[in-house]
């Protein structure tokens, strides 16, 4: 895994920083933390379905991808965007530039590169199919074959 | 023949383009090794010690001549003039350079081949029935639904990542030549009292050192709603499946860990709330497309009064390799590539230009792979199955072993591999040695041998009626026997016999085993059937007694 320091604050769509406290906190104390206009880090280890029942209360989650081979933020992703159609900003963080395509289709709505992936051509890796086979939580501008 | 349209082409040359700037940021050192062997790995491309191994899939199978052709073109232009089919459908080149990789994919792309998922933690290759379409009985030819879940699970967004690999086999025959229930995920063709269509699910099967027969978790998913019931198996795996253990990654331990009810009733749960989604109903019309894509390219033949040759070596090998077709007037032919002694499924560029060229003479150019590494022509003229034998003779692919005990399944064993504990090559040599009688073997029939060299279990040999499974002791290789293993009318994992057995005395006990089944069989009974009747004990007996 790629070294790295959790955001302790985000940018929402509304550009307002977020605070972000992590799964663990939240769910340590759920009533408090949701009044406090807070956002949350997941681990890909973290039981999301904890907090369905919380999502209108979040302000922003943000997805942990550091781990390249540990899928599990994309079922995240797909669960809050698609199922539970929660309504703020899910990024993606610590996010490697191969995976982008995933990450979007899957359902987040920004992301956060490592910063080992400066300067590279995000275009390429973001956007590089002209088509996809499978309905997804995002399939904005490619054409459906399924 | 089935073909892609310009559009999946486009996206083949998209991925191809997609992969180049990957290994490119990989060799100027922008691109780490654990990245790159992830992304290599979902693009079939392996590092072995002095070269690169790349897998190309064989959808369901099925290859047209020109498609085999173009594998006989890579084979002189990228490897050593050879290729081996796998025993999952695909085609594997040994000695491939890395700043090669891309030119290769592209120069497949023009007939629709490709390497996507053919390794790595996704879905793999779908396999089927060599035999889809062509035999009387079937419930329904499997291969529109291999192609539209194949499609489904191409670069899919959030399964792309998943615990470990995922081996998917669909059957929609009677018996089952697929072997489904030793698949991570298989899918049986089914209809209800209704007579409508669906699948049974079968999920968590595996071989390798924690043997499973995969549980079914449902008996009946109609088939509009197979695409929404996998990506639930799929979530509760990519959730739940243990990332923690490298030996634990499969499914097989989920469901075992879960138990299988448990894990059915998680995937239950999650599919009652998609199982509705319009966007996952499976797209009836393009199954519909599909169907017609797929059809049989012949029509019954009259071939009254037609009498085949009497020759004794064409009798011999008719027997065994020659099968009944549903169409009238056609017959369904299996060729072997392998020579005694040597590593079944190699085939040299030569061989893929002959077995083209005899495709397009006489089986409208179409060529099948089996997961026995044999290769079946699916529609040959019963009126021209001898000069076809004759053909074969001539190159030297008709040995009459084919279809006997002396075709024996190995893995490449000791002698090339890393992993192995043993030999396994030399191992079916001198099985095939002392079983050199051709009245003794047709006599014997059937009967599967199937060797591997480590507990990997690259040869099957679970499910083979003798299994031999290599292993070490101080230094010493040794054998595990397993017995009666099968998948074709019920799948089971085969009984170990007892202690291992040396190399010197391997060969005895495959003899004495061989001879208590003839002992004890009646007429026709097959060597699994004689085991369930008889029971373990005249086995052990013979062999350790």
């Amino acid at each position: 895994m790629d070294k790295t320091q959790n955001p302790t604050s985000l940018i929402n769509r509304d550009y307002e920083s977020i605070s972000l406290v992590s799964f663990d906190e939240w769910i340590e104390d759920p009533e408090k933390h949701s009044k406090l206009g807070l956002g949350i880090i997941i681990d890909p280890a973290d039981d999301i379905y904890l907090i369905k029942d919380q999502l209108e209360f979040i302000e922003l989650i943000a997805l942990d991808f550091n781990n390249f081979d540990d899928g599990r933020g994309y079922t995240q992703a797909y669960l809050l965007s698609k199922r539970w159609n929660y309504a703020g900003e899910i990024v993606g963080i610590n996010a490697h530039l191969d995976q982008l395509q995933f990450m979007i289709r899957s359902g987040i709505t920004s992301y956060q590169l490592l910063e080992s992936y400066k300067g590279s051509n995000e275009e390429d890796y973001s956007n590089g199919f002209s088509l996809c086979y499978q309905a997804a939580a995002n399939n904005h501008g490619l054409n459906l074959q399924y | 023949m089935y073909k892609y349209s310009e559009k999946d082409t486009q996206f083949l040359v998209e991925r191809v383009d997609q992969f180049e700037k990957q290994l490119n940021r990989h060799l100027s050192g922008e691109l780490d090794e654990d990245k790159f062997r992830s992304l290599r790995l979902r693009n079939g491309l392996y590092m072995e010690l002095h070269a690169h191994m790349l897998r190309i899939a064989i959808p369901y199978g099925i290859l047209s001549s020109k498609q085999l052709r173009a594998l006989a073109d890579v084979a002189d232009k990228y490897d050593r003039g050879f290729g081996h089919f796998t025993t999952r459908q695909n085609i594997q080149f040994n000695w491939i350079q890395l700043p090669e990789i891309a030119n290769l994919l592209r120069d497949l792309t023009d007939v629709g081949l490709h390497a996507i998922q053919t390794s790595g933690k996704a879905t793999r290759n779908i396999t089927a029935d060599p035999l889809s379409g062509l035999t009387e009985g079937e419930i329904e030819d499997a291969r529109p639904y291999c192609e539209l879940i194949r499609r489904w699970f191409n670069l899919h967004p959030e399964f792309s990542w998943l615990p470990g690999k995922f081996k998917i086999a669909i059957n929609g025959a009677k018996l089952d030549e697929t072997a489904l229930r030793i698949h991570d995920l298989g899918l049986r063709l089914v209809r209800d009292n209704k007579g409508e269509l669906g699948f049974s699910v079968y999920v968590g099967g595996g071989l390798g050192a924690a043997a499973m027969v995969g549980p079914e978790t449902a008996s009946f998913v109609p088939v509009e709603d197979i695409l929404s019931y996998l990506e639930s198996a799929m979530r509760i795996y990519n959730l739940k499946g243990r990332r923690d253990h490298q030996k634990r990654l499969r499914i097989k331990f989920l469901v075992r860990e879960l138990g299988a009810t448990e894990f059915s009733r998680l995937v239950d749960e999650d599919w009652q709330q998609t199982k509705d989604d319009p966007e996952l109903k499976l797209n009836l019309k393009e199954l519909q497309s599909l169907k017609e894509n797929f059809a049989l390219p012949v029509s019954p033949i009259d071939l009254k009064g037609f009498k085949d040759q009497v020759d004794f070596n064409y009798s011999i090998w008719k027997k065994n390799n020659v099968r009944s077709h549903k169409v009238s007037g056609y017959s369904i032919v299996n060729i072997s590539l392998t020579k005694l002694g040597a590593a079944p499924g190699d085939a040299t560029s030569e061989q893929m230009r002959i077995l083209a060229k005899l495709a397009d003479q006489y089986s409208s150019s179409e060529i099948r792979t089996t997961k026995r590494q044999t290769i079946v022509f699916p529609f040959v003229r019963r009126d021209q199955v001898f000069d076809l034998w004759k053909s074969l003779e001539k190159y030297d692919l008709a040995s009459p072993h084919q279809g006997t005990l002396a075709q024996i399944v190995a893995c490449p064993g000791r002698d090339y591999c890393d992993l192995a504990k043993a030999v396994s090559i030399p191992i079916a040599t001198r099985v095939q040695e002392r079983f050199n009688d051709m009245n003794k073997l047709l006599d014997i029939g059937d009967l599967n041998i199937n060797i591997s060299g480590c507990e990997n279990s690259c040869a099957h040999h679970h499910i083979a009626d003798i299994g031999l499974l290599g292993m070490q002791k101080n230094g010493e290789e040794y054998y595990q026997i397993t017995l009666a293993g099968e998948t074709l009318h019920e799948t089971n994992i085969g009984k170990k016999l007892g202690p291992s057995v040396s190399s010197e005395t391997i060969v005895d006990a495959v003899e004495n085993i061989v001879n208590v089944f003839i002992e004890h069989r009646n007429s026709e009974e097959k060597f699994t059937d004689v085991f369930k009747r008889v029971g373990i004990e005249p086995f052990k007996e013979k062999v350790y007694g």
